[in-house]
């Protein structure tokens, strides 16, 4: 399964595994829903993640973007695999979504510069 | 998986393959008009290429092999190693032919010609082996391609060779992934990994389009890209990365004149992503217009949304009709018998469902409406090849393209207007020293033309060739017996005989036509759509011959009327305006057939002596006034009705000579109506006048025996008239 839930640990952990992609993109929206109506923190980890497609990368660009409004704390549990990293990298991402480490001092998500007005809440 | 799935899926590309094959043809064919056009020669290459794909990946791996040749020669064609000539389109053409078998071996509708397919591979690769060699003659094709000349004034940024490999270019990409692109099962960040293979590249991803999670389909991409590219590969190579999904993404490919700062980014850094940014979201304004303006080729986003339509079989769509029209003859009981009963509550319930089934019957036949383009279309490659076998320069010019039809009446237009061409082509257009002898243009031209006119449909087909000599039709219709030495015709009755079976004036019999079988098919195919045939011609300037058929065959709008005991539809599209005839009226107009409206004077036809109805009519008649072609006139009925929903049904080869009724409809009480066609009830009468009247000038005595009494008072019967008894004491 590559989308586990695993509600046990403190904060709550969704942990990606393999290659995450079209297949498990409901489950992966389903995580990140019920991980943002917990409120408080929650954590993703990539660890044993081997491959991300567009599907999954929007999914946590959406994600990070209500954590951040809601003040909620929703961020990387431990390193990107340099495979996924790349990839996105390549892609044009200018970073990862949730990568805490390069965090903006309060400047806007790139991808969403384009049309900032449309975007308010990301400030 | 299945059998019964792969078949499925082997139909879906035999479905799609006969698309690309039909797109691939007038490809060519203007790729034959503009030689030098690098986007049709894109989009000849990509349709080859996904043919050659999904054929190999349905099994179809003779089709695949065959099809990969073609695909090297138009490789070499974009490379710019090998020129597009007349024969190389020729031979591409006849290849499209084999590849056609093959797609429809299986059915077993046709086979594939092996020694002709052996021909065009050995003479493709005779083609494509002497690219770049230095004696352009060495291969069997001879003249056929001949390689280009390496010229270092080759426009554009197309400095690509991949033997020089040194040339760098710019690119600016922009690539938005439709709706269906992730859910096809194209990834497009793998697509990207594949460009940035190509050579440096600095992409930017907007997420902009991103909707909230909630709100998110997670089987659909919403971000796009702007990306930015060196390398030493050219434009065509770049689509090829995007040639899977072509369809489902808005590609745009544009050569950068700007230095590159386009280093592939090392590390997330903010401000270099940033200033990429800036300068991509400078640029996206001005693209986007730019794109609207300039269309390099095909491009997705000039095609309807894919995912907003559907392909159903036509079958099925034909039972919908079928069953709409069941509905629409119930749905007339069920008001009938409504009305009958008194009990508002059933009739409120009726009318509603009148209505219902009134939108339900407008927005099945639309369903079935196509535009005539692929009809028309089909026709270049007919031209093409009659011109090339006859040595005539012909060209097609093709008008109202978009024009609607019911697709019953397009799947039979095909013949008919195959046979028209043919003989235009043959008889009608000069040979090229012919045309300049008569200081005409030594091309010629056919012109295709779709419009709409009531509830008919003009389809014509004109050529600017010799016209017809009405002389020698005339006379070869008193050799047949057709008419006598002395008979004043008009010019239209004169070519109307062009349509009698058998008929020609052709010295000899050649390939294409002189036979007079083609003209007489066309007859039969129209009259069979409940169309008819106008021929106007010009010596010496031209031919027109105009197809008026009918909308749609199934069901009409109509307004019923009665004649003594019988019912009769008279369909609402022609139908202008319906006022009283008195007995004075009568009587006011001395025995002649005329109405006076508003000042107006309208002839009219009295149903009731045209059908013999030997009922009195009563004191009050109703005149129903119609347009016809021959201008307004009036059909006098006992009494109308009101209007109906008809779902025409045919009368049956029996009565396939009778012009005046279109066909019969069963009303609310069962009762059978006729449909009548105005416009040809208006023409048979006009013609039977015409007739007597020429007659009485010829031999008075003779036409008032013959008819046994004087045929000025006689209905005008004729041939194709029967008594409303007839028909519908038949059971239908």
């Amino acid at each position: 399964m590559p989308v586990r839930f695993d509600r046990s640990a403190t904060p709550g952990v969704i942990r990606l595994e393999g290659e995450i992609d079209i297949a498990s993109a409901r489950e992966l929206k389903d995580a990140l829903l019920e991980a943002l109506g917990a409120k408080g923190e929650a954590r993703i980890s990539l660890g044993m993640a081997t491959g991300m497609d567009v599907t999954a990368v929007q999914l946590l660009w959406a994600a990070e973007r209500e954590a951040q409004a809601s003040g909620m704390v929703l961020a990387l549990d431990g390193p990107v695999p340099e495979a996924v990293g790349a990839t996105l990298r390549q892609a044009g991402f200018a970073r990862f979504p949730l990568a805490a480490d390069t965090e903006r001092d309060g400047e806007p998500d790139p991808g969403a510069k384009p049309e900032p007005k449309s975007e308010p809440e990301v400030r | 998986m299945a059998g019964g799935s792969v078949d499925q899926f082997r139909s879906g590309f035999q479905e799609e393959a006969r698309e690309l094959l039909a797109d691939l043809e007038s490809c060519l064919l203007e790729l034959n008009e503009n030689r030098e056009d690098g986007a049709l020669v894109g989009r000849v290459f990509r349709a080859l290429h996904t043919i050659k794909g999904s054929g190999a990946m349905f099994g179809f791996d003779r089709l695949a092999a065959f099809t990969h040749n073609l695909e090297n020669a138009f490789d070499e064609v974009r490379k710019d190693r090998l020129t597009v000539t007349g024969d190389l389109v020729d031979l591409t053409l006849s290849a499209l032919d084999q590849i056609r078998a093959m797609v429809e071996e299986r059915e077993g509708e046709a086979a594939p010609d092996p020694a002709a397919c052996a021909e065009i591979v050995a003479r493709l690769s005779a083609l494509t082996g002497c690219a770049g060699s230095a004696s352009p003659g060495a291969g069997s094709g001879g003249k056929a391609a001949a390689p280009r000349a390496p010229d270092a004034g080759s426009p554009a940024l197309r400095t690509a060779r991949s033997e020089g490999g040194t040339t760098e270019s710019h690119w600016r990409i922009h690539f938005a992934p439709g709706p269906d692109m992730v859910r096809s099962g194209s990834d497009p960040l793998l697509l990207l990994r594949e460009l940035g293979q190509m050579g440096p590249m600095a992409a930017e991803a907007s997420m902009a389009a991103v909707p909230p999670l909630a709100e998110l389909d997670c089987e659909r991409c919403y971000v796009n890209w702007e990306i930015r590219l060196a390398t030493g590969a050219g434009e065509n190579a770049i689509r090829d990365v995007f040639i899977f999904v072509e369809d489902l993404c808005e590609l745009a490919v544009e050569a950068d004149g700007a230095a590159p700062d386009a280093e592939p980014p090392k590390a997330p850094n903010a401000g270099q992503a940033k200033s990429a940014e800036a300068l991509c979201a400078a640029d996206r304004t001005a693209r986007a217009l730019e794109e609207k303006r300039t269309s390099p080729g095909r491009r997705a986003s000039d095609k309807p949304d894919t995912a907003a339509s559907l392909r159903v079989p036509a079958a099925r769509l034909d039972q919908l009709v079928d069953l709409v029209g069941e509905m629409v003859t119930v749905q007339a009981r069920l008001s009938e018998v409504a009305a009958r009963s008194e009990d508002g509550e059933v009739l409120a319930i009726a009318e509603e469902i009148e209505r219902l089934t009134s939108s339900l019957r407008e927005n099945s036949m639309t369903l079935r409406m196509l535009p005539i383009r692929a009809t028309f279309e089909r026709f270049r490659r007919l031209i093409h090849d009659l011109a090339r076998d006859l040595g005539k320069n012909v060209e097609l010019t093709i008008e109202g393209a978009d024009t609607e039809l019911d697709k019953t009446v397009i799947d039979q237009l095909g013949d008919p207007l195959m046979h028209l061409i043919r003989n235009s082509m043959d008889h009608g257009i000069e040979a090229p020293e012919a045309r300049m002898a008569q200081a005409k243009k030594p091309m010629a031209r056919i012109h295709l033309s779709a419009q709409h006119s009531g509830a008919s449909v003009l389809i014509a087909v004109s050529d600017d060739g010799a016209g017809i000599d009405a002389e020698a039709v005339r006379s070869r219709a008193v050799e047949r017996g057709l008419t006598t030495a002395d008979a004043q015709l008009t010019d239209a009755e004169i070519f109307s005989f062009i349509f009698e079976p058998g008929f020609s004036t052709a010295k000899q019999v050649t390939d294409l036509s002189g036979r007079g079988v083609g003209m007489d098919v066309v007859r039969q195919r129209v009259e069979s759509l409940r169309g008819s045939i106008e021929v106007t011609s010009r010596r010496g300037q031209g031919t027109t011959v105009t197809l008026r058929l009918p909308l749609t065959l199934a069901i009409i709008d109509g307004l019923l009327v009665t004649v003594g005991d019988a019912f009769f539809v008279l369909p609402l599209a022609s139908t202008l305006e319906c006022i009283e005839l008195t007995r004075e009226d009568v009587e006011r107009a001395n025995g002649k057939h005329v109405a006076y409206v508003r000042g107006e004077v309208v002839p009219y036809i009295r149903l009731r002596q045209y059908f013999a109805v030997r009922t009195p009519a009563p004191e009050r008649e109703q005149i129903m006034i119609v347009e016809s072609e021959e201008g307004r006139c009036g059909l006098v009925v006992d009494q109308v009705l009101g209007d109906c929903q008809t779902v025409i049904r045919n009368l049956g080869r029996l009565y396939r000579h009778v012009q005046v009724v279109s066909g019969a409809t069963i009303l609310g009480n069962g009762a059978v109506a006729l449909i009548l066609d105005p416009q040809r009830l208006v023409q048979e009468a006009v013609r039977a006048r015409m007739q007597r009247e020429r007659g009485r000038m010829r031999d008075p005595a003779r036409e008032t025996e013959k008819g046994g009494r004087p045929r000025e008072t006689a209905p005008p019967v004729n041939r194709n008239s029967m008594s409303a008894g007839t028909i519908t004491g038949v059971s239908l």
